[in-house]
């Protein structure tokens, strides 16, 4: 009586009913009362000041680029192993050229430092002052011009 | 929006029910804002650990005052600090309460007399609705006060205020 | 070293600079011409028989009759002796010269005194409130300082 996808239509239509009618209930109940202060942005009790743009790191654009790559290599993995026993030596070897392929740029992006994070190198305070010791013999410094 | 805010002139039947639901949501999960100050932020977090656990009634920490109900002022209030509160007061969204802690946001606590740099009273810049006696108050008795704001949340209620003649 | 050798050794530097002292007292003190304590302090502090290289405290006081002063406590981690030394200044233009470039930790010691005196520290990085608001008026701990009624729309006595 009602297809297969039919019944995903149902489960869809659930969802999304479900989820707006706790908005639409929330929107109907809670107060609203705006006024200025309320609406500036919180910066932990301070007066805002600057801009809320913040310049991040180029490497999360990298990374989420190499995982997209991968994933959709993944994706397609799938329906391969689903009919893979049916289909035999064939398919085994198509897939092993595909992901050959893959696998070359994977080794050229590993080479590169694409997927390595840096982390920042630690940085030791210098201090222009020397330090004596009681065992130490005692060292004269170089007096302050007065 | 708030199609139902104060939109009512009287309590009636329809409403009452709506009422007691949502103020027993709102009383059984009153967020605080983490506001300690001085020592007695130190009971405050006494009040949370596991001994007298506020967890069990609800109240949990948030760092953002966007997210919070309750605003628990712990400590000293100085004059630097007070616009700071004022600010994040009315950062706060309503429905939204105050407990003044200790004596020294009550009405300037020991520093009463010859204090030059604090605010005598946490009340002289924000609304306080339950104040915690105490030096610092025991974590029973923030128990207490948070019992008492949460006795005055289930009167709430969703229609006007009468004005008083 | 006793007191007695570590004020031998200031006067055979500094001449007249340093002669006034009391060395029975619970906590022996040198009097230094506020003008001169960055000198005094760097000979403290680099001199190999006194060698004062903790500045263990800075602080401001109120005399009460029209001076102000400033008080250093000084201790050596090596030959572990203490010496206080005690520099003076009027209240109508009181300077006093910065020791942050001799000890690091004076740098808000110095800001303290100044947010709570009013003492003026010359040459001194960054001479600011540290405690006070910026816009906080007058000098809390001087015997005349009167609190304000209203701070920004707040009263402030109760």
């Amino acid at each position: 009586m009602l297809t297969e996808f039919g019944k995903i239509l149902i489960f869809f239509i659930l969802g999304a009913v479900f989820v707006a009618g706790g908005l639409i209930a929330s929107w109907i109940l809670r107060p609203n009362r705006p006024y200025p202060e309320k609406l500036r942005p919180y910066e932990c009790g301070e007066e805002p000041v600057g801009n809320a743009w913040v310049r991040f790191n180029v490497r999360f654009y990298v990374i989420a680029l190499i995982f997209l790559i991968f994933d959709v290599e993944v994706v397609f993995l799938f329906p391969w192993a689903l009919v893979y026993r049916e289909l035999g030596l064939f398919a085994f070897l198509e897939m092993a050229v595909f992901l050959l392929i893959l696998i070359v740029g994977f080794a050229y992006v590993w080479v590169k430092g694409d997927l390595d994070w840096d982390k920042p190198k630690p940085v030791i305070p210098q201090v222009n002052r020397p330090i004596q010791s009681i065992d130490q013999p005692v060292v004269k410094s170089e007096p302050v011009t007065s | 929006m708030g199609l139902l805010d104060y939109k009512f002139e009287n309590s009636n039947v329809f409403i009452t029910s709506l009422e007691n639901l949502l103020n027993w949501a709102r009383l059984s999960s009153l967020f605080q804002m983490q506001f300690g100050l001085a020592c007695c932020a130190i009971e405050m977090m006494a009040a949370s650990a596991s001994n007298f656990d506020i967890m069990r009634f609800g109240v949990i920490p948030r760092a953002t005052p966007r997210q919070t109900d309750v605003m628990i002022v712990a400590g000293t209030v100085t004059l630097k600090m007070a616009s700071r509160i004022k600010r994040l007061y009315d950062q706060m969204a309503e429905p939204r309460y105050v407990i003044s802690m200790g004596s020294c946001s009550n009405c300037g606590g020991p520093y009463w007399e010859h204090g030059y740099h604090v605010l005598k009273g946490v009340d002289r810049v924000i609304p306080v609705d339950v104040y915690v006696p105490g030096c610092p108050p025991r974590p029973e008795a923030l128990l207490e006060g948070i019992m008492k704001l949460q006795e005055k949340v289930r009167k709430e209620s969703l229609a006007k205020k009468k004005q008083t003649a | 070293m006793t007191p007695q050798e570590i004020h031998e050794t200031l006067k055979g530097k500094f001449g007249e600079a340093a002669v006034e002292a009391k060395l029975d007292a619970l906590q022996p003190w040198i009097r230094i011409p506020p003008n001169k304590t960055r000198t005094i302090g760097a000979f403290l502090r680099d001199d190999p028989s006194l060698q004062f290289d903790f500045m263990m405290c800075l602080s401001g006081v109120d005399y009460n009759d029209g001076n102000l002063g400033v008080v250093y406590h000084l201790f050596s981690m090596i030959h572990k002796h203490k010496v206080v030394l005690r520099a003076n200044c009027p209240k109508d233009n009181p300077h006093v010269q910065s020791v942050s470039e001799v000890w690091g930790t004076a740098n808000w010691h110095e800001r303290e005194a100044f947010d709570m005196f009013g003492i003026q520290f010359d040459e001194h990085p960054d001479l600011r409130r540290i405690l006070c608001p910026d816009d906080y008026p007058g000098y809390p701990l001087r015997k005349d300082f009167k609190v304000p009624e209203f701070y920004n729309g707040m009263k402030v006595p109760y």
